[in-house]
């Protein structure tokens, strides 16, 4: 791709963008959906302004963040854990892989209920449905890259004097970073999918919350609002993901 | 150099290797080999596609176990895959992850040779395989030919003993290969190696070894081991290498 | 190997539970877990309301919403995949629009359509079309430049090269999106039963804590897990019957 058709490229993305804000406003003002309901961008802009200040948002998008974080690095960091040392023993894989393919099916939301029972209705229940949702795509994910190794790339390895331990760190592990990487990934979309819903059902601060309360005041310029900032967080720690992972290590695997 | 050395540096002894497979008859990859490979010897092994060419090189490097028999390095019972054996594998398996000159410092790496000094070896054998300017490339970023030189480079940079190549050259272009087909016979002559190598190639085979080996398929054996006392550089068209040729075709096909 | 493993941990669960090192609350043996599902299936719970009618409201809203998606996002996304300006100037929208966590529109579908059935099946709709709409793109835009070369080489106008090379050639990729996108309505179809209705797997696991049953909301998940696995392998099923040629494709995300 040359460089004049990069900058066009970027000019269509905006008009784009430009586009849907213009229909939405336009729908508003001509009042084509009862406007109660359906503010414009500009009205969402001017509730956003008016209704919610701007460190109240900050402090609940750091408590989400506080909660997501927490979830997704013992989801993910259990879930490498276990996929690599299941993959690595085959004796331990074939214990642990059954309950682990069993209990994936199950959808981190539908744990709630369950995770309420076990740990009430505080911060540890919804840490651990976030934990969840991390947890199964990172340990699938994990043993799928530990146990796909190329059998050569071992072979290789070995006559070039590599052996145990050090066979896993230099070869098993690099092998299999696509494969964790992709796992992370999803796992971390599912991880905030499931922050929202519990903080929808049960939460006193976050921005789940902050929605849910807009709307017992009717307020839908403020749900509007925080929709947008749920989406934008989602949209910022996953490209940051993408940034750290796959450009930075992963530059081997993909097209440079 | 022609001749076979007195002290055998490889033995094959009785070996046999049998695969896991339904029908115990097909699994049998290897029947009753028995190969004497003197040091600095350049042997090459032809035979059909599956007569199990890979199979024997990967007895002989240690990766696998022979189900009878026995192979000895130096009169040692082979027990597993070691740095004394360099091997270039038929599909070269470089590591995704290293750049070129990475991979070749693998091994060196592992035997803890500092950094600068990895470095400098790594860039002479680069050169020595022409792929100066390619050193930072990954893998998937060089044509199959080149994956091969690095990974010949890889394979060279323990200076092993002994080379085991499996179809080094088949994903080369014709130029090329006769290129490295020198190359290789320069290392040989000037490092003192002992050589196993995998090819389809007929010629190729001539043109390289003291010995060629021809396997039979289902299963695997030494059908004939045909010496080449033909003094090197060697006349691909002269009527005794025609000879040659003629006479091992003949008894693969 | 497994199957042995979770013998021993079902089996070791329930001595656990009737030695008392388990609570009955808060991990209900196995033995009565069996005892509720029959209970379920005959009784129903709420009294009345048997699994098979809360299968039968999950699966409906999940059909609903999943055609409803597929049948606006496979087309929309062929041309939008075929014409390099319209991706272009869609792209960031989309891609915000997918980070948009699904679940979190529910309070604004509650807003707009109520607490009905529309707002369920609008928000599984949402979630599986911008999944399903990627994935199309993709596969359009991913399609080997050689073969439709090859389709024109070989005497086929521009639209056969259309129906005939891109269409099937993206076919594996809008599988992979529809795997997803089936995947992501199971997460969403929990969230939205859990307000406004009695109906429906995700109902019956929230009214179960409301009453203190831990036993019926594992059921419950026992069921959504079932279901779930079920409909995957359909799908799987399906893409071998449909596509023998197809080596299976990952989803891409973007
Ligand atoms: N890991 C394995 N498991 C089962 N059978 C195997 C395995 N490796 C090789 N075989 C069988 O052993 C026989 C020899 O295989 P091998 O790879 O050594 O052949 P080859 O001579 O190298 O063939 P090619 O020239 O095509 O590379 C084949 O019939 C193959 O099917
Ligand atoms: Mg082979």
């Amino acid at each position: 791709m040359t460089a004049r058709y990069a900058v066009r490229d970027i000019w269509i993305s905006w008009a784009g963008i430009a586009v849907v804000l213009a229909v939405w406003q336009a729908i508003a003002t001509w009042g084509l959906i009862n406007p109660a309901i359906f503010p414009g961008p500009f009205e969402v802009a001017r509730a956003a302004v008016t209704l919610v200040p701007l460190e109240r948002v900050l402090l609940h998008a750091g408590s989400s963040l506080t909660r997501i974080v927490w979830g997704f690095s013992l989801g993910a960091g259990l879930g490498i854990a276990i996929g690599v040392a299941s993959g690595w023993y085959r004796g331990l894989g074939s214990v642990v892989r059954a309950p682990i393919e069993l209990l994936r099916p199950i959808p981190p939301l539908a744990w709630i209920p369950m995770a309420i029972i076990w740990f009430g209705l505080g911060e540890p229940s919804k840490v651990f449905i976030i934990f969840l949702g991390a947890f199964f795509p990172v340990v699938t994910n994990a043993y799928k890259g530990m146990t796909g190794v190329d059998p050569d790339l071992f072979r290789a390895a070995q006559t070039l004097g590599l052996g145990g331990w050090r066979l896993l760190m230099h070869v098993a592990l690099p092998a299999s970073l696509p494969d964790v990487a992709t796992g992370v990934r999803v796992g971390w979309s599912l991880s905030f999918g499931a922050l929202v819903a519990a903080e929808l059902i049960a939460a006193d601060r976050g921005l789940g919350f902050m929605i849910m309360n807009a709307r017992e005041l009717g307020q839908i310029g403020v749900i509007m609002y925080g929709i947008m900032v749920i989406g934008a967080l989602n949209f910022l720690t996953d490209w940051l993901i993408r940034e750290a992972l796959f450009r930075r290590r992963l530059r081997w695997h993909f097209a440079s | 150099m022609n001749q076979p050395a007195a002290t055998p540096k490889i033995v094959v002894n009785g070996v046999s290797r049998q695969f896991p497979a339904a029908d115990p008859e097909r699994g049998l990859a290897l029947q009753d080999i028995n190969l004497t490979i003197g040091a600095n010897e350049f042997v090459s092994v032809v035979g059909r596609s599956g007569c199990g060419k890979t199979t024997l090189l990967n007895l002989i490097a240690g990766l696998l176990r022979p189900t009878e028999g026995e192979v000895c390095i130096d009169g040692r019972r082979v027990e597993g895959p070691g740095p004394d054996r360099g091997m270039v594998f038929q599909h070269s398996a470089l590591f995704p992850w290293l750049t070129a000159i990475e991979n070749v410092e693998f091994g060196p790496r592992n035997l803890g040779v500092p950094r600068d000094r990895r470095r400098a070896l790594a860039r002479e054998l680069i050169d020595l395989v022409r792929l100066r300017g390619f050193e930072d490339k990954y893998p998937r970023e060089l044509s199959g030919g080149m994956k091969q030189r690095v990974a010949i480079a890889r394979a060279l940079a323990t200076d092993p003993e002994i080379l085991l190549m499996d179809e080094p050259f088949g994903a080369l272009d014709e130029l090329t290969r006769a290129e490295m087909q020198e190359e290789l016979l320069r290392i040989w002559g000037a490092r003192r190696k002992t050589v196993v190598f995998v090819t389809h190639s007929i010629m190729e085979a001539i043109y390289l070894s003291d010995r060629v080996v021809v396997l039979s398929p289902h299963p695997g054996r030494v059908r004939r081991e045909v010496p080449i006392p033909m003094p090197r550089p060697r006349q691909r068209s002269s009527t005794e290498f025609m000879a040659y040729y003629e006479d091992i075709h003949g008894s693969i096909f | 190997m497994g199957a042995v493993t979770v013998a021993v941990l079902l089996v070791a669960w329930e001595t656990a539970g009737r030695v008392g090192l388990l609570s009955a609350y808060h991990f209900p043996r196995p033995s009565r877990l069996a005892v509720t599902i029959w209970d379920l299936v005959v009784v129903g719970f709420p009294v009345g309301v048997t699994v098979w009618q809360h299968v039968g409201a999950t699966i409906a809203r999940i059909v609903q919403g999943y055609v409803l998606a597929a049948a606006l996002a496979v087309p929309l996304g062929l041309v939008i995949g075929g014409v390099r300006a319209l991706d272009q100037a869609t792209a960031p929208v989309v891609t915000f629009a997918r980070s948009v966590a699904t679940i979190s529109l529910l309070p604004l579908a509650v807003a707009w359509f109520g607490v009905g059935e529309r707002s369920r099946v609008l928000l599984i709709a949402y979630g599986c079309f911008w999944v399903i709409l990627t994935n199309v793109v993709e596969g359009v835009k991913s399609v080997d430049p050689e073969l439709i070369r090859a389709g024109r080489m070989l005497g086929s106008t521009p639209r056969q090269v259309f129906t005939r090379v891109v269409l099937p050639a993206s076919t594996p990729r809008i599988f992979a999106g529809m795997k997803v996108a089936l995947g992501l309505a199971f997460m969403v179809i929990v969230g939205v039963e859990m307000i406004g209705t009695i109906k429906g797997l995700g109902a019956l696991i929230m009214e179960a804590r409301t009453f203190y049953r831990s036993d019926t909301a594992m059921v419950g998940m026992i069921f959504i897990a079932l279901f779930g696995f079920a409909l995957a392998r359909l799908l799987d099923r399906l893409e071998r019957v449909l596509l023998p040629w197809s080596t299976g494709l990952e989803a891409v995300e973007r």
